[in-house]
């Protein structure tokens, strides 16, 4: 009975037949395979009740139409709105992916914090508000009562006229600081070209959907130009119809194949910074061979040569163009063959509604002045003014104008300071701000002109396309302060975090998406509500003002921030008409000139609308020929601006012309200078130093602008623009054999501002001599998936100034490539 | 060779098979099971019986219409399954109907105090990769709900919960035998994918035991 060897094993025999007797091997074999399936670590969504939130997309200037799909108080999935005008029923890749920008944490500022690092790094504590209030407030109100208010400045990314932008300019007008800088963006081209030309201050009113020939100057409209729902469902539109018969002709101009240019039905490639040329090349032909509508031009100012009141000659647009813009004379300038420009501008003349668009990509970053004018003097030659199809020319938009702020006597005597970019002054007149030279007139002086920089709704360190010019002013400001609810370049740069909500957790208004033809206006619904300590800008400011007190405080009586909306939406409402609900089968770009009702018995049921994730829209008319549609000093459309001749003759009174004209970059002389003409680009590099030219280009699915692209995108972008960590450059295989170089090889981008490394894609696509960078890696802030993914092309740009309007010219940095 | 064959050695060498034997069959029937399922007992001894009680409770002409009146379908045809809070209050915030005289609904007011929301744990809650629609087995298939969850109505105490420690799975899905063998099987005793297609099969419903009907 001893238990030895063979005994035990007796027993385990026994033991292991027994088993076999039991559920455990047959039990435990099948529990083991499906906790193989069942990962404990794989999420699984909790069910809950379905419920669809609309509201409004606020990350970019399209503000297209979002329903988002919930579970119970989750937010799990974005799409287009079929209820909706802008976008019907479609989103880009950027608003389908926002979640991740709501609920990835890593992103995100959870409340408001104080910096503990060096700056950069982005290592923060969080503070109560209470205490970030007092921080900020004291700071501001010791620079006033030193009398230095305007050593507060103020970085304003939110879109052009919407009640936050407003409210933060309201602050910098209380608080006495005249430096509030605006990020650039294509709307300050559009509105100052419509200022000079047609005398409107509101956006280029294109009528896509009903246009049958589309020439579009480097609009990137397949890129995210405009409101991108909205692009796309007009290019779905323009491909309707019968198959042999095609409604709508595309042609685009730009130097790289992009996807619009690679979609489009021609494709024309001029030399960067000659789109101007080749339009009045066009213009040329145009006019020589009659082709122009002369009932509208007729009735234009400055297409034929005039005199003044003291019978002085002046020239005008037909002389100008037909003696320096022959297809002879624009191949030169622009690379296009002559035959081309004949061809295009008879097609161009000859179609029914024809509509020239200006752009550059998408349509964060300004364009150039005189390029633009270029372009639309096209659209008036062929009479697609206020036609359907064409450029319309809705009046501006409604909304109440705030009451004038009560400023104090230090708010007075700040005011009168000249502002720190000098826009507005004797170089840049027509300017409204000039974000490049802001940063260029803090790394001009010993000491910072600036002592607390608010960044709202932007992300400068990244997106000023000035070689890195602006990181370097921010490392010089004493104090900097984000507001920005995402962890992003500017704000590692910050001392203190206010951060906003993101955009599907808080109200904020859509003022009149870019290039839109009608007047349009939206108030965003929160999805859901904010997940961690972070209040809307709006309330943050006023705030803030009442901490800071006095005449600043008082300059905001309103209750909260959505006060302010109800109180300006009031200005729609009393102009009358406008509808608050759109009916699919009758969208706005049917309704041109039609009779409009309101769609709204009073203020409140229209307000109630609004705030549902509502919009209010007025289908724009299209009464041509009526005079007071154009509100320039001739009252006509200016082909010869008369705006332009009064600004140089007045500064032309304290100096000679021809400084005056320098003064703001312009080469050509007196006449000229008041008429879209075009004008080489002038750099003082040595070229034979920096042989090629570096330009920056964009993509739909990646963002570029101060919204962080959601993870989720970095998935989509094709392994030649960025491959691991390095992005590509797009170089012509027969400028890479210049070099020596093969697919996937390193190269430095070097330029006279700084240097880039990447690998090369030989792109047939790619005009030979130049290297295409994307624009939207090299991030040194937020998450794993985005930090330090490529490089960022704006660090190398040499910009230069456009002639006139001052702004960057971004397009045309000089560039040498050595293989590493 | 005789001697040892009548040994007490090899006599005993059988006992130590046996003992080997016996002892398996007793980690294999008892233990296994002990150890392989967690006991867990509700967040709250919700008592269907007293709630259903017509007299005292939730009214309805038949037994379905008070099931569905806590365990709903949602509008778009969804449902509920266990109940929220606000499912509870929406008769018990009437001062008629009030809570806090049992220790459970104590715990049950500590809850709401907190905001939170009861962690019930979901007996017949199926895999996430099955998808399973109540409705068209209720609705379209107007199957009484105790014909799958028995008479669940009649419990004065929710029963004890057991989850397979290995798979996450509730016990009441795998099948409350550990044998697996069933002579007179009932829809609530296992749920597992043989079941629902014996009894797609029998109501002549063979269309709907193809993968994709439950797998998407």
């Amino acid at each position: 009975m001893e238990l030895n060897r063979r005994n035990f094993i007796k027993f385990l025999v026994g033991g292991v037949v027994g088993i076999q007797a039991t559920p455990l091997p047959w039990k435990f074999t099948d529990d083991t395979a499906i906790w193989t399936q069942n990962w404990p670590w794989v999420p699984v969504p909790p069910t809950g009740a379905f419920a669809e939130a609309k509201s409004v997309c606020n990350l970019c200037p399209g503000g297209c139409g979002i329903c988002v799909r919930k579970v119970d108080d989750r937010a799990i999935k974005i799409d287009g709105r079929l209820d909706y005008p802008v976008n019907p029923g479609g989103v880009c890749p950027v608003g389908a992916g926002g979640l991740q920008l709501l609920y990835d944490e890593t992103l995100r500022f959870t409340g408001p914090m104080k910096r503990v690092g060096a700056r950069g790094e982005g290592e923060f504590i969080r503070i109560s508000w209470d205490e970030a209030f007092k921080i900020l407030g004291e700071r501001i109100s010791t620079l006033r009562k030193n009398g230095v208010p305007e050593q507060v400045a103020a970085v304003d990314g939110n879109g052009r006229d919407t009640t936050v932008s407003i409210l933060i300019q309201r602050f910098m007008q209380a608080v006495g600081s005249p430096n509030y800088v605006r990020t650039p963006s294509i709307e300050d081209t559009y509105r100052l070209g419509n200022r000079l030309m047609q005398g409107l201050d509101s956006t280029m009113a294109y009528d896509l959907e009903n246009s049958d020939y589309v020439l579009s100057f480097g609009c990137g409209l397949l890129e995210g130009w405009g409101a991108p729902g909205r692009v796309m469902n007009a290019w779905g539109l323009w491909h309707e119809g019968h198959p042999d018969k095609r409604g709508t002709t595309i042609t685009q101009v730009e130097s790289r194949a992009s996807n619009t240019a690679s979609k489009a039905d021609y494709w024309v490639a001029p030399r960067p910074g000659t789109d101007g040329a080749l339009a009045l090349g066009l213009a040329h032909v145009i006019i020589k061979e009659g082709l122009y509508d002369k009932a509208f031009v007729n009735d234009t100012f400055g297409f034929e040569d005039w005199s003044a009141f003291d019978g002085k000659p002046h020239m005008g647009f037909k002389a100008l163009v037909l003696k320096k813009y022959s297809p002879q004379q624009v191949e030169k300038i622009t690379g296009v063959d002559k035959k081309t420009i004949v061809k295009l501008a008879r097609h161009f003349a000859k179609s029914k509604a024809p509509v020239a668009l200006y752009g550059k990509g998408k349509d964060g970053q300004n364009g150039s002045l005189y390029e633009f004018m270029a372009v639309h003097s096209l659209n008036a030659l062929v009479g697609s003014i206020g036609r359907a199809g064409g450029v319309l020319l809705p009046e501006p938009l409604p909304l109440s104008p705030l009451p004038p702020v009560k400023t104090d006597a230090i708010a007075r005597e700040g005011l009168t300071k000249p502002r720190l970019d000098e826009a507005g002054g004797d170089r840049y007149p027509f300017a409204h701000s000039l974000i490049n030279n802001f940063a260029a007139a803090i790394l001009g002086k010993p000491a910072s002109p600036i002592d607390t920089l608010l960044v709202f709704s932007a992300n400068p360190g990244f997106t000023v396309p000035d070689g890195g010019g602006f990181m370097d002013a921010l490392k010089r400001i004493p104090f900097i302060v984000s507001f920005s609810p995402y962890r992003d370049d500017t704000a590692y740069m910050a001392d203190l975090i206010l951060p906003d909500s993101t955009y599907l957790e808080k109200r904020e208004d859509v003022v009149w998406p870019v290039g839109l033809q009608y007047p349009f206006y939206a108030v965003s619904n929160p999805v859901v509500d904010p997940l961690y300590d972070t209040r809307n800008t709006g309330d943050v400011i006023m705030e803030l003002a009442n901490v800071v007190g006095e005449s600043v405080g008082a300059a905001f009586p309103w209750e909260d921030y959505e006060a302010v909306l109800k109180a300006r939406v009031k200005g729609l409402y009393d102009a009358g008409g406008g509808l608050v609900a759109y009916d699919a089968s009758n969208p706005p770009w049917k309704q041109n000139g039609k009779q409009r009702e309101s769609g709204y018995s009073d203020f409140d049921e229209m307000w109630d609308a609004l705030l549902a994730g509502g919009f209010w829209y007025m289908p724009a008319d299209t009464r041509r020929g009526s005079n007071d549609l154009f509100k320039t000093p001739s009252g006509r459309f200016e082909f010869f601006s008369k705006k332009i001749q009064q600004t140089i003759q007045t500064l032309a009174k304290e100096r000679s012309l021809q400084t005056a004209l320098k003064q703001m970059g312009i080469q050509v002389g007196d006449d000229t200078a008041c008429m879209p003409h075009y004008e080489r680009i002038e750099c003082e590099v040595d070229r034979t130093k920096f042989p090629l030219r570096m330009m920056p280009y964009e993509m739909i699915n990646l963002t570029s602008g101060w919204i962080p692209s959601p993870p989720f995108l970095y998935k989509t972008i094709s392994d030649t623009q960025l491959l691991k960590d390095e992005s590509f450059a797009a170089v012509n295989p027969a400028t890479a054999a210049e070099f020596n170089l093969k697919q996937r090889d390193r190269v430095m981008v070097e330029s006279p501002t700084g240097q880039v490394k990447v690998r090369i894609d030989l792109f047939e696509g790619a005009m030979p001599g130049i290297v295409y960078l994307p624009l939207g890696f090299g991030h040194t802030a937020y998450d794993e998936f985005i930090k330090g993914k490529g490089v960022n092309p704006n660090t190398i740009v040499l910009a230069g100034k456009d002639p006139l309007s001052g702004e960057p010219v971004w397009w045309h940095t000089p560039v040498r490539l050595t293989k590493v | 060779m005789k001697n040892r064959e009548n040994s007490p050695d090899k006599r005993g060498g059988w006992l130590f098979f046996l003992v080997g034997l016996i002892g398996a069959l007793f980690v294999g029937w008892v233990i296994f099971p002990m150890v392989l399922y967690s006991k867990q007992e509700q967040p709250v001894n919700f008592n269907h019986a007293l709630h259903l009680n017509p007299d005292l409770g939730i009214e309805g002409e038949t037994k379905q219409e008070q099931c569905l009146f806590c365990h709903a379908f949602r509008d778009d045809g969804t449902f509920t399954g266990i109940p929220k809070n606000a499912t509870c209050t929406m008769c018990h915030d009437d001062p008629e109907f009030p809570l806090g005289k049992s220790e459970d609904e104590k715990k049950f007011l500590t809850y709401l105090a907190e905001d939170k929301e009861v962690p019930w744990l979901v007996y017949s809650k199926q895999p996430d990769c099955v998808y399973f629609s109540h409705i068209a087995h209720v609705q379209m298939g107007e199957i009484a709900c105790n014909t799958c969850h028995g008479d669940f109505a009649e419990n004065e105490n929710l029963p004890v919960y057991e989850e397979n420690r290995l798979t996450g799975y509730s016990r009441n899905i795998w099948g409350r035998r550990i044998s697996g063998i069933y002579f007179d099987k009932k829809p609530w005793d296992r749920m597992k994918m043989d079941d629902c297609a014996e009894c797609h099969t029998e109501r002549g419903q063979e269309q709907n035991n193809a993968c994709f009907v439950c797998h998407k």
